[in-house]
């Protein structure tokens, strides 16, 4: 056993994060100077908002061999551009339709609203979303990434 | 005025002998050129005077207007594209345009992407009960019927009917279900569509409530579809009598049973996709993905794809250059893109030399975003496509909140 109750066994689940760099990168900053424990499964990219983060780059991140991809940015009302978390969740809506109707599960993508302050906020997040993807196994697109 | 409703039919006795119920269209078409209401006419021909095909024509020459009359049904040619590809999106150019619903709601989409300008566009919508696949029609006509495709004058669908007219006037009846169960009939997206009158247009012409076939029902949907008929009576072209009380009916029962047949479809073609599990649908689809040969030729034909400098061309470094099966990103970043806005035209599928079920795919995720977003494609111009517009703070915290909880 590690970290927060995770099993350990030989998948280690592959998590991209697109985490915004006014709230969510902040709030994992917090964690990492708070000390707080929390899988090493997540990757963090860093971007200006997560409206940035469109359904390329969220497909790319799954074809490049993400099992999961979390998009993080401020909460609802809070963000530094005004709408783009906003237009972050309808996108996440629609992929995540898009995932389910070809046979990926939509739990592999994850939005979450996490504030500058909410070190312990990302720690659980990316905690509950590792257990997720460790049940849901490897992406498709993974196996057929690992064989190239 | 707007949901005004006639009964038209031409004045002219050539286009009476030549055009189908009536010939409202073409007179309408013709008045509109020769007044100068516009600059030219887009409407659709036979190519080389063969039911099986068309082109769409630019007419400027009132005299050729009637070159177009009559309708056909295995003709599905791609007007919004060709409006914005080789017309300029209408910027320079006040034209009149023949389009079905589908076409109608493309002109919108576009128009919203400032591609088309709508201003100098005359919408004249025709209902549309499906269109036909050329080839597969001449092979059903042959086999089905056990005649010779070219002796076939007119085709027209009426309810769950498919009757063909020959030479020599005889006219015969197969059911559609039928057919289509077989694999003929109409075109898939067809079969789900349940826009049948293009509310979007201008006007409407159909023949949906007409009791013998000498007139034209012509319903308003604009302030510019209603001077342009009330000036054409004026100007003698077309007459008009109000339809009556079962004209009305008929014509509101016909559309239900439409739409209801279109339900069916849809019913029985997305529940198919969906009630699969999910490794059956990546096998599926997965499967139907590799096949893509990378001809671009969905992203060509298709009228919500506009960018001039797409993300899927080699040069942009996303999708690996010469790469054949490509990634599965290639077809899913595609369908991602228009998904929230497709207007269920089946262009993707009609060109996909590896028969991917694009459409299907496309329309069935359209329905379900419709549903969160209450967004219905193409139909009011100002209304910004749900996946590109951020939407308000309240409906997200209500609408969109609920749909991701799982």
């Amino acid at each position: 056993m590690d970290n927060n109750g995770i099993a350990t066994d030989k998948f280690e689940p592959r998590i991209i994060g697109f985490l915004c760099n006014w709230c969510a990168y902040a709030g994992a900053d917090l964690a990492g100077v708070s000390r707080i424990q929390y899988p090493p499964t997540l990757r963090v990219i860093r971007v200006m908002c997560s409206g940035r983060v469109s359904d390329i780059i969220m497909l790319s991140a799954f074809a490049a061999g993400a099992d999961g991809v979390l998009v993080a940015g401020c909460h609802l009302g809070d963000c530094h551009y005004q709408k783009g978390n906003l237009l972050a969740r309808r996108r996440v809506v629609g992929l995540k339709r898009l995932l389910e109707a070809v046979g990926i599960d939509g739990d592999r993508l994850r939005l979450e609203w996490i504030g500058a302050s909410e070190g312990a906020k990302l720690a659980e997040t990316v905690t509950n979303f590792t257990r997720t993807i460790k049940k849901l196994g490897p992406s498709p697109f993974r196996l057929k990434y690992d064989k190239r | 005025m707007k949901g005004e409703m006639h009964l038209a039919w031409s004045t002219d006795g050539e286009i009476l002998k030549r055009a189908e119920y009536g010939g409202a269209v073409t007179s309408l078409l013709k008045f509109a050129l020769e007044y100068k209401w516009v600059d030219a006419v887009l409407a659709v021909k036979a190519r080389n005077g063969k039911r099986y095909g068309c082109t769409p024509v630019l007419i400027t020459n009132p005299e050729k207007v009637i070159e177009t009359s009559g309708s056909l049904h295995c003709a599905s040619p791609n007007i919004a594209r060709y409006i914005k590809e080789y017309l300029d999106g209408a910027l320079y150019l006040k034209i009149a345009v023949t389009c079905k619903p589908c076409d109608a709601m493309a002109i919108i989409e576009l128009a919203k992407r400032n591609q088309i300008k709508l201003d100098n566009l005359l919408l004249i919508g025709i209902n549309c009960t499906g269109t036909l696949i050329p080839n597969r029609t001449k092979r059903m006509i042959k086999e089905e019927f056990g005649v010779d495709p070219d002796d076939v004058v007119r085709e027209d669908i009426e309810e769950d009917k498919l009757t063909i007219t020959l030479k020599d006037g005889t006219e015969k009846v197969k059911n559609l279900d039928e057919l289509e169960k077989k694999g003929y009939g109409r075109r898939e997206n067809c079969r789900r569509c349940e826009v049948n009158i293009p509310t979007m247009a201008d006007i409407s012409c159909g023949k949906w409530g007409v009791m013998d076939e000498k007139e034209t029902f012509i319903e308003v949907f604009s302030d510019k579809g209603s001077d342009l008929i009330e000036e054409s009576i004026k100007a003698g072209y077309i007459k008009v009598e109000q339809p009556d009380n079962i004209a009305l009916k008929t014509r509101k029962r016909k559309k239900e049973d439409a739409i209801k047949r279109a339900k069916k479809w849809q019913r029985r073609d997305f529940t198919t996709l969906k009630k699969i599990t999910l490794n059956e649908r990546l096998n599926y689809w997965f499967g139907q993905f590799n096949q893509c040969i990378k001809c671009f030729g969905c992203i060509d034909v298709c009228p919500i794809c506009y960018c001039e400098d797409c993300y899927l061309e080699a040069d942009r470094d996303l999708v690996t250059g010469g790469e054949v099966p490509p990634d599965v990103l290639f077809p899913m970043i595609r369908i991602a893109h228009v998904m929230d806005s497709c207007v269920n035209c089946g262009q993707c599928q009609d060109v996909c030399p590896m028969e991917i079920p694009l459409s299907q795919l496309t329309f069935m995720l359209n329905r379900e975003l419709a549903k969160i977003f209450k967004y219905k494609p193409g139909v009011d111009v100002n209304a910004i496509p749900p996946l590109r517009a951020p939407g308000t703070e309240e409906e997200l915290r209500t609408v969109v909140l609920n749909s991701l909880a799982r």
